[in-house]
């Protein structure tokens, strides 16, 4: 039978996965000495998995060439549409934060303010239901340096323990949305494939109460 | 200055031969079988006005459509949606005709998708309209036609998935948010998002209805949904709908010979013109949705004229992609090469045509030598020369 397709978030949210599904049992020796492969095999669970980048697990999934995908909130928010968002794994945690140098006034003034992120939408949103007219700069890297560069008057972005904020001068103004790691499924692959993926969810949910 | 000359917009596509051939193969299906059911055919225009697509239940998300302006600066659309263009085209034209109205189309629709995902904003779609009568025999007949046309595809591996949406309005009623609360709920349940879901209802506990709000994504699959669902629903409102729904239910099992049909009653589009039964169809190896319908009753009188309706589309492109990952098929080569000999121009021409008469697939040949035309036809894979003088010779190109 053909194998249920899982993409994993490369990285940290991957060891978190691969660590969940020895919990529940799954051989994870291909996943553990994958070399540079891609695709790995889980075979006494009949399960593929897809290494892959945040944001392509997200399109992997919603064009359906992978059945289900492990992706943080935070990509979910900023990039998803057509899937079904069904299990928050508790893993990978972290916030999405308004944060600005220390003491810096940032609500006062007339003056239209410039926010980096890597987050657009997110930023946006965040200020639109604040009514709050504001210019949105996306950076790539560190956005932590826009502010001290002068580039920008605060950043969103996801913060976990503050401390690279703390050590370049900035502090959280305002939390906007908890994050972790979330399980996606395709909606054509849930309804095709509800006798494989059912089963599978109940386990997660199950183990992810043990890690 | 750049110039876009040698490229296609982004989101559209050409499609080349096989793949042509076989998205209009996938559309005479649908169109043969609409027609074979009674239906007729309409074509509404390209461009629509803006205001068809932008009033409370019609409403389309702005930022999905393609604008543009008519010559006395009014907004127009392109064509996002072709339910919308045929109410209103049945309300203003056709509402002195007897009931009920069959009609079905075959046209694009143009949608502002996520760019570079692989998505198209260029769709086909196929489907039917019936329109003026409410009852569970034109639900059932509506259904049913969805779920055959999907078997005429593929057999065995396709779905068709029944809910309805007097469920969740009925349930969500009952909560006292605001409607930014309750579109909420409709997003979170149409995801299945249950952690966010139990979450956001928390706050509304003590309300019963809340509970089976918090169970609603979750009620999808066979049979044992409806039982589940029986047990949970008290008011008579909802316990009707469930009625409906097993009887809707068991006779698309009987058309459908069991096994494909399935119920999912946490089904809740984004399209809130939708006013009782929803369904959508699924094929194995596509991950679309490939189908989608439903009831509209009161989508016309926003038009003019209050009749009821319910209809289905199938997003061609997605049937044909998933057809083509199976099997390629390929466009078959023309089977008579005709050469004329010089000064039998027309007598080559008139046999070219008595052949297409007869059905033939030929083609002419623009050579200036019967050998040249003779490696033509070999490297065409064009089985026979006919070499037209005085009388006519058919050759054997060979492979």
């Amino acid at each position: 039978m053909k194998p249920i397709r899982i993409a994993l978030t490369k990285g940290r949210l991957e060891k978190n996965t691969v660590a969940l599904f020895q919990k529940m049992g799954f051989d994870c020796q291909n996943l553990l000495n994958k070399g540079r492969k891609l695709i790995l095999d889980i075979p006494n669970a009949n399960l593929q998995v897809v290494l892959a980048k945040a944001a392509d697990v997200i399109t992997y999934v919603e064009r359906g060439v992978c059945d289900m995908g492990v992706v943080g909130k935070d990509t979910i928010l900023e990039l998803g549409s057509q899937f079904y968002d069904v299990m928050d794994l508790g893993f990978g945690k972290c916030q999405f934060a308004l944060a600005a140098p220390k003491n810096s006034p940032f609500y006062e003034g007339y003056t239209v303010k410039r926010i980096a992120t890597k987050y657009p939408k997110i930023a946006t949103e965040f200020f639109e239901k604040k009514g709050m007219d504001i210019e949105i700069i996306k950076i790539e890297g560190s956005v932590e340096l826009a502010p001290l560069l002068g580039l920008s008057h605060a950043i969103v972005d996801i913060v976990e323990t503050g401390t690279t904020l703390k050590e370049n001068g900035l502090e959280v103004i305002e939390y906007i949305e908890p994050v972790s790691a979330h399980v996606i499924v395709n909606i054509a692959s849930l309804k095709m494939r509800k006798g494989e993926i059912e089963p599978l969810l109940q386990k997660m949910e199950q183990a992810k109460g043990e890690l | 200055m750049k110039q876009y000359d040698k490229i296609t917009p982004d989101g559209t596509k050409e499609l080349l031969f096989e793949e042509c051939m076989e998205r209009r193969r996938v559309e005479n299906i649908l169109k043969d079988l609409f027609f074979r059911h009674g239906y007729t055919e309409v074509v509404t225009p390209g461009l629509e006005y803006y205001d068809v697509f932008s009033k409370g239940s019609r409403h389309f998300v702005q930022e999905s459509m393609y604008k543009l302006c008519d010559l006395k600066g009014r907004l127009m659309v392109m064509r996002p949606d072709s339910t919308l263009p045929i109410a209103r085209m049945t309300a203003t034209r056709l509402r002195n005709e007897n009931l009920p109205i069959r009609l079905f189309y075959n046209q694009v629709v143009y949608r502002m998708n996520k760019h570079m995902a692989g998505s198209s904003d260029e769709v086909a779609q196929t489907g039917v309209e019936l329109i003026g009568v409410c009852s569970q025999m034109a639900d059932l007949e509506v259904i049913s036609t969805a779920s055959y046309a999907l078997s005429r595809f593929k057999s065995n591996d396709y779905r068709i998935e029944i809910g309805h949406i007097g469920l969740f309005q009925s349930l969500v009623s009952h909560i006292t948010g605001d409607t930014d609360v309750k579109e909420e709920l409709r997003r979170l349940i149409e995801q299945k998002n249950y952690a966010r879901l139990n979450d956001v209802l928390e706050e509304y506990s003590s309300i019963p209805q809340a509970q089976i709000l918090q169970r609603l994504p979750r009620l999808y699959g066979g049979e044992e949904v409806l039982k589940e669902a029986e047990g949970l629903f008290v008011d008579e409102e909802t316990r009707g709908i469930l009625a409906y729904l097993r009887t809707l239910y068991e006779q698309t099992c009987q058309c459908a010979q069991g096994g494909k049909v399935m119920l999912d009653l946490g089904l809740v589009n984004e399209n809130d013109y939708y006013t009782g039964v929803i369904f959508r169809g699924y094929l194995e190896g596509s991950g679309e949705t490939v189908l989608s319908g439903g009831r509209y009753d009161h989508l016309l009188r926003d038009f003019g004229a209050d009749l009821p309706a319910v209809g289905f589309g199938v997003d061609v492109d997605a049937v044909t992609k998933a057809l083509m990952q199976v099997n390629t098929p390929q466009v078959p080569p023309p089977q008579v090469l005709v050469f004329a000999r010089k000064g039998f121009e027309i007598a080559a021409l008139n046999f070219l045509r008595t052949q297409v008469k007869a059905g033939v697939r030929c083609e002419n040949a623009l050579c200036q030598t019967l050998e040249e035309a003779l490696m033509y036809a070999k490297e065409k894979h064009i089985r026979q020369v006919a070499h037209v003088g005085q009388t006519i010779e058919i050759i054997q190109a060979g492979e």
